[in-house]
């Protein structure tokens, strides 16, 4: 009985989620598709060769739907802020995870705040002033805030993969007589970098994930995936290109997901709060 | 090699980078919104600082509340339902079963995508003349769009609920998750062949090793969710809307007074995030003490 409930529950959970990914396919395969049809009545294809304007996938793949330009914006900024999230913080994360210091526990603390308070409010407090530096509406503006949220995982995950390294690597490299930069080079990094490549992944991930922030100091000229698809599903409807873009969305986390699933220590998400 | 544990210059100077971001523009963020909430906006040329009259006008206004009390009731919910459904996925997850490699990646999927996702797929299936709907009508169960009950765009707001509940279960499963793959299945066991049944395992063992994780994650999704704006612009029910929204619609104005006034609701927002948050935290370390832990 009570594995029939676990298998079912299982079973629920998969469908709810996958599920709904069904009819987002179909309708952006669909040109007419009126309640209450479980199918379109008449498909995009049908269609393409008597209407002069691009339709459904011909659309989203065109220059005029901004994909390619959101897809490109997405990717670089995700990989702006996480080459600049990586540099500040494998100090960081090297000292927190070594090192006991006053004033350790209130650092942590203050790293764990930017998860903990609401995006809109630290987007709307720096829109004005980010206006007023010209900022605001550049890439150099939208990574800057991008920062804010990502920074606390990407130490979080590093921290981590210190404290599991242990300093008796390195000291043992030393006293068999490698300098500092061999050590580096031939010990520290690679014994880091499955952890290195976790937390670039998921900082990567968040980034790409961000709306609010994006949105406001996006100003409407830096459009990514996010702040695309929103503004094609604003108005609380769905059309077939509006469907083709959610698809077209989707796409970089399943990527991720598919490379992530391998490096992503499960552990930096099960500490606590101050731990 | 030159021993630098315990200079504290050098431990600061590592942690300096990632705390000067933090401090200016987080801390600047925090500091400018409190400043233009109390009257400093020189770019519109008013500098009224301090001056309270934006955040009079604002609680005196009886829509806040509504909008206050709205935005924690999704926010409470949403982030509630999301634990129960998580925990429950992260102890199913835990015994093997058929095609659990596959699952572990299919379960993570909604962890992976923004929201707006979510919401396009809401749109899709809970609207009114979307799946669920068709689904009735085939089913004979309802034969026009009107008659389907409606889920979007309503106050009860169960379509941002869904969009929540849907994008955070991950969440909650992976963190949770991660814990019990840390503790083994030892204790539990154990427990049974003491004579413990279901419940008083998963009360007395499981629950309280679980509970840190618990707080964390839910303590994360309940403030993302006080301060989200997409879902409730796109699938709330109109005025009173929630208080990010509120904020927004105050910050496009022409009216720069109102635009002030938007930032008194940031922080307003901020502040009600912050008190709802610290009270969690401390009921949950008086239970911790009361276990004897911490």
């Amino acid at each position: 009985m009570m594995l029939h409930c676990r298998k079912l529950y299982l079973w629920l959970v998969g469908m709810l989620i996958l599920g709904p990914f069904v009819p987002l396919i179909i309708q952006s395969l669909a040109f007419r598709w009126a309640w209450p049809d479980l199918l379109p009545s008449i498909w995009w294809v049908e269609q393409r060769e008597n209407s002069r304007l691009p339709l459904a996938w011909d659309y989203v793949i065109s220059p005029y739907s901004r994909v390619w330009e959101a897809t490109l914006n997405t990717v670089f900024i995700g990989l702006s802020v996480t080459l600049i999230a990586l540099v500040i913080c494998l100090p960081a994360a090297r000292v927190l995870a070594r090192e006991n210091f006053r004033g350790k526990a209130a650092f942590e603390f203050f790293l764990a705040m930017p998860l903990i308070v609401p995006e809109a409010a630290i987007g709307m407090s720096l829109l004005m002033i980010f206006i007023k530096l010209g900022l605001a509406g550049s890439y150099l503006g939208v990574i800057v805030v991008h920062l804010i949220p990502t920074l606390p995982y990407m130490i979080r995950m590093l921290t981590a993969v210190y404290q599991g390294l242990g300093r008796e690597f390195e000291e043992q490299a030393m006293v068999l007589g490698a300098s500092r930069g061999q050590v580096l080079r031939l010990v520290t990094l690679p014994m880091l970098m499955p952890g290195v490549i976790a937390g670039t992944l998921f900082t990567f991930l968040v980034s790409s994930n961000i709306f609010l922030l994006t949105f406001f100091m996006g100003q409407g000229q830096i459009v990514t995936l996010p702040t695309l698809l929103f503004s094609k599903i604003s108005g609380g409807t769905l059309d077939a290109t509006a469907a083709g873009i959610a698809l077209v969305v989707t796409l970089p986390g399943i990527v991720l997901l598919l490379i992530t699933e391998r490096f992503i220590n499960e552990e930096a998400f099960g500490k606590g709060f101050g731990s | 090699m030159t021993d630098h544990r315990g200079s504290s210059f050098w431990v600061w100077a590592q942690l300096a980078p990632a705390l000067l971001v933090l401090v200016v523009l987080f801390g600047g963020a925090l500091g400018l919104g409190v400043a233009q909430a109390l009257g400093f906006a020189p770019w519109f040329g008013v500098n009224t600082f301090p001056d309270t009259r934006h955040f009079a006008a604002l609680w005196s206004d009886a829509a806040f509340w509504q909008s206050l009390g709205l935005t924690l009731y999704y926010a409470v919910v949403s982030t509630a339902l999301s634990l129960v459904f998580g925990v429950a996925l992260a102890l199913a997850l835990q015994r093997a079963f058929p095609g659990k490699g596959l699952y572990k990646y299919i379960y993570k999927l909604p962890l992976m995508i923004p929201y707006t996702v979510g919401i396009a797929l809401a749109v899709l299936m809970l609207g009114n003349g979307g799946m669920v709907s068709r689904g009735l009508a085939f089913v004979g169960l309802i034969n026009d769009p009107g008659q389907f009950p409606q889920i979007l765009k309503t106050h009860a707001g169960w379509g941002i609920i869904a969009v929540y509940v849907w994008k955070q279960t991950p969440f909650v499963t992976l963190t949770v998750y991660a814990v019990l793959l840390g503790l083994g299945r030892e204790t539990a066991e154990a427990a049974a062949v003491l004579g413990a049944r279901r419940r008083q395992i998963f009360c007395y063992v499981i629950l309280p090793q679980i509970l840190p994780a618990i707080v964390s994650s839910s303590l994360i999704i309940l403030a993302f969710n006080i301060g989200a704006f997409e879902a409730p612009f796109i699938l709330g029910g109109g005025y009173p809307e929630t208080l990010p929204v509120v904020a927004w619609r105050y910050f496009n104005d022409a009216d720069y007074s109102l635009q002030l006034r938007g930032m008194a609701v940031v922080v307003s927002i901020a502040v009600m995030s912050g008190v709802v948050l610290f009270g969690y935290l401390v009921a949950y370390r008086r239970y911790e003490r009361r276990m004897g832990r911490g």
